[in-house]
């Protein structure tokens, strides 16, 4: 739906005049625009609607003669509101004594002390007084609720932020309230733990201190933490959040709302993974490999020796380029790879490279859907994403726009969604297939229905059908919100194509509050994109004089010997790319293997020579750019730990001792240089920047973006489906929870994923497998095993496995194809 | 009075087969009805001054006037949780008439245009809701639900939902909630019902008597109904009668008859000729009234003069031998045990109260607890998100001013028991002691 | 305390309330909505959701009759038999259990399956309602098929003090038919035939002269 238009009306409180959105809440006006403060407790506008439950808002509104809840009337014309008659000073005294009645009062040993809401209305506007001589409301406290959040019942003034939270927002269901009146508490079913990828909001929503934090329960308080606002790099949606720092460490991470980026709530992923910057496993010197294992060394000695490697491998070295990494980094291992040791062969993209010309039109400003408009848009597609594992807290706001904007959802892709119950279509295609299905659902919307494309897809023509007459009945906003890996793999230049041509047939070019919107692999694909990061790209998407070898190539130069050095920055293509096999080849033959990390992940552990220790997100400073193409700044939140230095100095340092010094003497130079060199982000600067960040694409430079080719394209027709010869099709996907950070935290270290093998009722039956057994995948003579997991929703014929877990991952397998049998 | 309205022939056996009920000219007024215009029928409805009998006393015209037009999905819902302490009458309207409701459901269905309906009965009524079930698959049988009915071109759906004891299921909102299968808890309004009700539908609810009362309003006509009662009270009533009271049970009045009338001559007041200590006019949740408004006129208005409402029309009559402590008591302990806990004045005021009345029973309050009780009912009123907290503030409330005299000799009383038997309790232990030592 | 919780259910004297204690267990799986493709469905329990699936298409309307189901195949609200609605259904057990306790007639332990509810409330009990709650106790307090509980007013003041025996409403009842009532209770029985409200009829004169 299209987004409310606000008219403004005008109302007098405590006898100021005021102007204010019409439909606004009045407490919302008043604190806004009237500098008048209603009390409140329930209400939180990012919740929901208001629900007028604890009563401590409550106004007097002439011409009404009962007192109103201010947080839920709206305000209109000519209203006179006074928030500090007698009356109304009853009624707040009255409802904090109501409050407190069954309150403990233990703040000197509570979490919440110091910023918590209910002492802030206690004192603004309690009485002062308690009559209450009866027995207080008692519970064992604290208890657990999961791994992550401990409740304390007795603090708990039954405020329905938590539950309704779980219900309406996360729309997980599984924290409610049972029982009536008094008795009431706040629960889970039957005792099981409120685990769900966004539970952690809960703990920030909750105005009291019934809901705490575990990782964070006694380790500070308020006025011993500064708090220090960055952005969470841990996945591309990039939530801004905010450090709570207290000597040099993070002790935990809040949201700092957003409304164009994260709507103020963060995954658990980024709300407890900072623990994984304070552990021991992290890497946080350089290490060097000494008979076989790795040692830690002096900086001098890691940077000399590095610089000796690369000056020997010269232009025999291949990078890969994390999605983690900064703009500022990339630039400068650009600059270091391709100026100072002179080769071409670098790549931020998993998969191979895309045409120039085709990225170039994908990422046009005019065809750029921003995150908000997820929420507003008539219909949203997702087309091969599945945003709670790729981009989670987009799961959330599309969740939003379903519930409240009537926005409508549309799915189509090859593992059933988490969405799937909010959809008004879910369509599903073979796994790898979304650029035929894409081909196919662009023929049927432009009328020329094709039953060979659709079955090429491994998808129902009808299915595709319905899903292009839902798209063109939708209305104009439309939204695609596709994943990388439309654009991944042998067909991704056609999926381009194919997915180009379905925004033209949408004529979403240049239009307002639709778009197409990519997940990518990495946090900072876009920006790293924009800047040349690519074989075949120049900074600012610009023409590469020379085309060097994508990291498919590279591999394949490594395996074969053309290449001899490997730079891994944030990178680990164990884990990143789509095939072990290749990279264990080539690996193996590299003779060097620089490696920027974190964590001794398989190929850093295994094969790296040298290892530079990265800078956690907290650490780092620099920009990165979202998908939606806000340009965001990372601050410096804590100090680098141990003798972990800043990596833009250490690239820098690194080209200056091959003989090609950037000149970058500091990180916000490197900013500017970046700012200065990509047209389309001319006049950017860090100040401009600021805590929120900038759509570039909105900006006027983005008239400077380079020209593309556009739609329709003619497409090439994609192969037939293999025939399954009983053999089952491996479809793979990344888990939310597969991150070393996970991994690195404590807290989360109970979520990381063990390999599942997902599987339809009817191929278990055919199968004799039952839910829960160890079962083997295997395929060329590769296999892994996990636990099957019967659902009744999986496509028959499909099998799902989870890639980029250390352990038995579905990279290990070559596929298509696979067999699938008891252990 | 007139004639009984919707108690005609209450008794005869089989009333609520629908066979009966044809027999004696039932479902003529749904055909007449669906002969009129919509914009006419509600005018109607308006004209007869039929106000609802589940306790708000709202005008049903005015409500069913409130339903925007248009092609949305519209529901009648029809309230039969009937849970307010001391109200019995849709019981008997259900079980005994179930094709009176039905028929002025669909009426008022017809009127504003609701295609899909409920009837929520409260769980407990199990027999009353096997026998209102078994009536509408009747109606459906005979074509008088579903589709075209009539030959009028308007299709009707009914189902029955029933509650699983929940008092506050009775309260409109709640009761959506709970029919779309929530947590009954009230809803903020506004939005009104009449314009996001069931499933965010217009919805219009009524009373099971209000809509028993529709046939009657369409052979009457406005006039005719109007005429009947008194001015802003129109129509005959049910009056639940119980308590201390010699003929308890259901009984049709007109408006406006003294209440002494029906007390007395009616239900024949307490037995053994004992004496009024006092009445609660309209439901355990209304202001208690005393012996000296006996002469009230039974109607919305003049009841409301006296300091209480009519409510759902349940007179508990209490008499002189009984405690207003244990009164307080039962009220407490009621409302509180019926509270959603949505908000907190109603959650923590009530539960609060309960316990300071138990603590006037065990002898442990003060004079001074009396004055904290009377507080606190007040920082209640008015604060509440539905009027649950009020409807035991008022009537506590009100016992509290008119019987100060009563609770505080009982306190005195109750803490001298107390202290009497604790005295005797140590006095005994010290014995014991004694006897140890030596 | 557990003879408090009998006179009304879930409501207690004391401070502490049911689940005053209930926490997670952290070895559990979170409970979300069971996979219909591994949680097996008794035939009936399936068939009456379905049913009332049918008779209530929009939203969760369903769940009051689901938990009916639930409660008929038990004999309470077990999180077994939640479970299994909640995997008919398509919801987590949770958004059930938040239903169920909210509501008197759901058991969320298992208890006798004969349910005897005695009003208890005003108008009952200015006619000796507790008197008659206490002599009932005595006869079938311990009879573990008996769940027989204080309740809140029935909507039968006019028969008070009263019970509704498995639903059927019996009043007023004499404390010299107790013995009686508990015997046809425990027999299963009708209870009081002559007693019964089905029976009453109404108090009005004008109906009977009609
Ligand atoms: C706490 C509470 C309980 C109520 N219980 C009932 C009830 O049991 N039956 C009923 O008809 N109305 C009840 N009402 C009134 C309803 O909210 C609503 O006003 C009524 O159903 C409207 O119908 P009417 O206009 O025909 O009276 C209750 C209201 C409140 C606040
Ligand atoms: S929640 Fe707030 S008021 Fe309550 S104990 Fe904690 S700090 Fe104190
Ligand atoms: S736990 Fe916190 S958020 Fe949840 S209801 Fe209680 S006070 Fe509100
Ligand atoms: S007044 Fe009582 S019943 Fe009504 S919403 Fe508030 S807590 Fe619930
Ligand atoms: S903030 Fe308004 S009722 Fe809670
Ligand atoms: S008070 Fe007992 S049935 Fe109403």
């Amino acid at each position: 739906m299209p987004r409310p238009t606000e008219k403004l009306v005008s109302l007098t409180i405590d006898g100021n005049e005021v102007q204010a959105p019409a439909g606004m809440m009045l407490a919302d006006a008043a604190l806004k625009y009237g500098d008048v403060e209603i009390p409140v407790f329930c209400y939180d506008a990012k919740i929901g609607p208001p629900v007028g439950a604890c009563r401590m808002c409550l106004v007097e509104v002439e011409g009404i003669p009962k007192l109103q809840a201010g947080c839920s009337v709206a305000v209109t014309d000519g209203m006179v509101v006074h928030t500090d008659t007698p009356t109304v000073k009853a009624a707040q005294e009255a409802v904090l004594e109501f409050i407190l009645i069954n309150h403990p009062l233990d703040c000197p040993v509570c979490d919440k002390g110091g910023e918590c809401p209910l002492q802030d209305n206690a004192f603004g506007w309690g009485g002062g007084l308690s009559r209450f001589i009866e027995p207080k409301r008692h519970f064992e406290k604290p208890l657990a609720l999961s791994p992550l959040i401990a409740i304390d019942r007795e603090r708990c003034i039954l405020c329905y932020r938590c539950v309704r939270y779980s219900q309406e927002v996360a729309e997980d269901d599984q924290l409610v309230l049972e029982e009536r009146g008094a008795d009431t508490f706040v629960t889970t079913f039957d005792g099981h733990p409120y685990v769900a990828p966004f539970s952690g909001n809960i703990v920030e929503l909750c105005p009291v201190g019934a809901l705490t934090s575990r990782p964070y329960r006694f380790r500070a308080r308020p006025w011993d933490i500064e708090q220090a606002g960055s952005v969470c790099t841990l996945c591309p949606a990039q939530c801004n959040v905010s450090f709570s720092v207290r000597d040099e460490r993070v002790l935990r991470v809040l949201g700092r709302d957003h409304e164009g980026v994260d709507d103020g709530w963060l995954c658990d992923k980024g709300r407890f993974a900072y623990q994984a910057i304070h552990v021991d496993q992290r890497i946080t010197e350089p290490l060097m490999r000494d008979g076989g294992e790795l040692r830690p060394v002096t900086w001098e000695l890691a940077i000399e020796t590095a610089a000796k490697l690369l000056s020997h491998a010269g232009a025999k070295t291949g990078a890969l380029v994390g999605g983690e990494t900064t703009n500022e980094e990339g630039l400068l291992l650009t600059h270091l790879v391709r100026e100072a040791l002179g080769s071409n062969d670098i790549d931020s993209r998993p998969g191979g490279a895309l045409e120039l010309e085709l990225l170039r039109a994908l990422n046009a400003p005019t065809l750029q859907a921003s995150v908000p408009d997820l929420q507003y848009a008539h219909a949203v597609l997702l087309l091969d994403c599945e945003p709670v594992d790729d981009a989670p807290i987009l799961d959330l706001r599309l969740r939003k726009g379903v519930r409240h904007h009537g926005v409508k959802l549309l799915i189509a892709s090859s593992r059933p969604s988490a969405l799937d119950e909010r959809a008004a279509h879910s369509a599903r295609f073979a796994p790898g297939c979304g650029e035929a299905f894409a081909a196919a659902l662009g023929a049927a919307l432009a009328g020329k229905p094709s039953a060979s494309l659709a079955q090429a897809a491994g998808a129902d023509a009808d299915d595709v059908a319905a899903l292009a007459a839902q798209l063109r009945e939708a209305g104009e906003e439309v939204v695609i919100l596709w994943g990388e890996r439309l654009t991944a793999g042998p067909r991704r230049n056609e999926g381009a194509r194919a997915l180009l041509n379905l925004a033209d047939e949408l004529g979403l070019d240049g239009r307002d509050g639709g778009g197409l919107l990519e997940i990518p692999s990495g946090t900072n694909s876009r920006g790293l994109r924009e800047l040349g990061v690519l074989p075949n790209a120049s900074i600012g998407l610009g023409d590469a004089p020379t085309v060097g070898r994508d990291s498919q190539q590279i591999g394949e130069a490594l395996a074969a010997g053309d290449l001899s050095a490997l730079i891994l920055l944030h990178s680990d293509p164990l884990l990143d790319q789509p095939s072990s096999e290749l990279w264990q080849r080539a690996l193996g033959k590299a003779s060097t293997v620089i490696a920027h990390a974190a964590f001794l992940t398989p190929a850093v552990l295994e094969h790296a020579n040298i290892v530079f220790p990265a800078e956690s997100y907290a650490e780092k400073e620099g920009t990165v750019v979202h998908p939606d193409s806000r340009v965001q700044r990372l601050r410096r939140s804590i100090a680098r730990q141990g003798e972990t230095r800043a990596e833009w100095a250490l690239l820098a340092e690194l080209a200056a001792l091959l003989g090609n010094d950037p000149k970058a003497l500091t990180c916000s130079m490197v900013s500017a240089r970046i700012f200065d060199q990509v047209p389309f982000y001319n006049g950017l600067s860090l100040d401009l920047l600021g805590g929120v960040g900038i759509r570039w694409s909105e900006r006027q430079a983005a008239a400077s973006f380079p020209g593309a080719p556009s739609a329709p394209f003619t497409l090439d027709p994609p192969p037939a489906a293999s025939s399954p010869n009983g053999l089952l099709r491996l479809g793979s996907f990344r888990s939310i929870w597969a991150s070393p950070e996970v991994e690195a935290s404590p807290a989360l270290a109970f979520l990381h994923p063990r390999q599942r093998v997902e599987i339809s009722p009817a191929d278990a039956e055919r199968l004799g497998i039952s839910n829960g057994e160890i079962v083997t995948v295997a395929s060329n003579g590769d296999s892994v095993n996990g636990l099957a997991q019967i659902r009744a929703n999986a496509p028959v014929g499909t099998v799902f496995l989870q890639s980029s877990i250390p352990q038995q991952s579905a990279a290990l397998l070559g596929g298509p194809m696979v067999e699938v049998k008891r252990a | 009075m007139t004639d009984t309205l919707l108690f005609k022939g209450i008794d005869e056996p089989g009333l609520n087969t629908i066979d009966v009920y044809l027999a004696r000219g039932g479902y003529t007024q749904l055909q007449r009805a669906l002969k009129m215009k919509r914009g006419d029928l509600i005018t109607e409805l308006t004209g007869s001054g039929l106000r609802g009998r589940g306790g708000a006393g709202f005008p049903i015209g005015k409500k069913a006037s409130f339903i925007p037009k248009g092609d949305m999905q519209k529901y009648v819902v029809c309230n039969a949780d009937e849970s307010e302490p001391g109200t019995f009458k849709d019981r008997e309207l259900i079980q005994k008439n179930p094709h009176q409701l039905i028929e002025g459901l669909i009426i008022a269905a017809f009127a504003v245009d609701a295609t899909i309906n409920y009837i929520y009965i409260r769980g407990e009524y199990e027999q009353q809701a096997d026998i209102l079930d078994a009536a509408i698959s009747e109606a459906r049988d005979r074509g008088i639900i579903g589709e075209n009915i009539f030959g009028s071109g308007f299709s009707v759906e009914l189902e029955l939902a029933r509650g699983a004891g929940a008092y506050i299921c009775g309260e409109e909102t709640g009761l959506l909630d709970s029919l779309e299968g929530k947590r009954g808890n009230p809803r903020l309004k506004p939005p009104f019902p009449a314009n996001e009700g069931l499933f965010n539908g217009p919805t219009l609810i009524n009373n099971v008597e209000t809509l028993s009362a529709i046939p009657s309003i369409i052979e009457l006509g406005a006039e005719g109904y109007a005429a009947i009662g008194v001015k802003d009270s129109a129509g005959t009533k049910l009056v639940s009668i119980s308590g201390n009271i010699e003929r308890p049970g259901n009984y049709e009045v007109e408006l406006g008859i003294s209440s002494r009338e029906i007390i007395y001559g009616l239900a024949g007041g307490p037995p053994d000729g004992r004496k009024i200590k006092c009445w609660f006019p309209g439901g355990s949740s209304t202001p208690v009234l005393t012996a000296d408004d006996l002469d009230v006129g039974y109607d919305y208005d003049s009841i409301e003069a006296a300091g209480s409402m009519l409510g759902s029309g349940a007179i508990i009559v209490v008499d002189e031998t009984q405690s207003v402590v244990e009164l307080a008591y039962k009220l407490a302990k009621f409302y509180s045990h019926e509270s959603c806990g949505k908000c907190t004045p109603c959650r923590e005021g009530t539960r609060w109260t309960f316990h300071m009345v138990e603590r006037i029973k065990e002898g442990t309050a003060t004079p001074m607890d009396l004055d904290i009780m009377a507080a606190v009912q007040e920082q209640i009123i008015g604060h509440c998100l539905c009027v649950l907290g009020d409807a035991m503030a008022m009537p506590i409330g009100s016992l509290i001013a008119k019987f100060r005299d009563e609770f505080e000799a009982e306190i005195e009383a109750n803490r001298n028991e107390r202290e009497r038997k604790l005295a005797a309790e140590f006095a005994a232990a010290e014995v014991e002691i004694e006897g140890i030592s030596a | 305390m557990a003879d408090v919780q009998r006179h009304v259910a879930r409501f207690t004297h004391g401070s502490r309330i049911p689940g005053w204690d209930r926490a997670a267990d952290l070895e559990k799986e979170p409970a979300v909505v069971p996979d219909a493709a591994t949680t097996e469905v008794p035939g009936e329990l399936r068939a009456a959701i379905e049913d009332a699936v049918r008779r209530f298409p929009v939203g969760d309307s369903a769940f009051i009759p689901a938990l009916y189901a639930v409660q008929a195949q038990y004999g309470w609200c077990s999180p077994e038999g939640i479970e299994q609605a909640a995997a008919v259904l398509g919801r987590t057990p949770a958004a059930l259990t938040a239903v169920a306790t909210f509501y008197d007639m759901f058991e969320m332990e298992p208890l006798g399956r004969k349910s005897v509810y005695v009003c208890t409330n005003i108008s009952c009990s200015l006619v000796g309602a507790d008197q008659l709650l206490a002599a009932l106790e005595e006869e079938l307090g311990e009879d573990p098929d008996v769940n027989l509980r204080g309740f809140e007013c029935l909507g039968a003041c006019d028969i008070a003090p009263m019970a509704s025996v498995d639903g059927v409403y019996v009043g007023p009842i004499e404390l010299g038919e107790v013995p009686e009532l508990a015997n046809q209770i425990r027999q299963g029985d009708d209870p009081l035939p002559a007693k019964q409200l089905i029976r009453r009829p109404c108090a009005d004169p004008k109906v009977a002269e009609q």
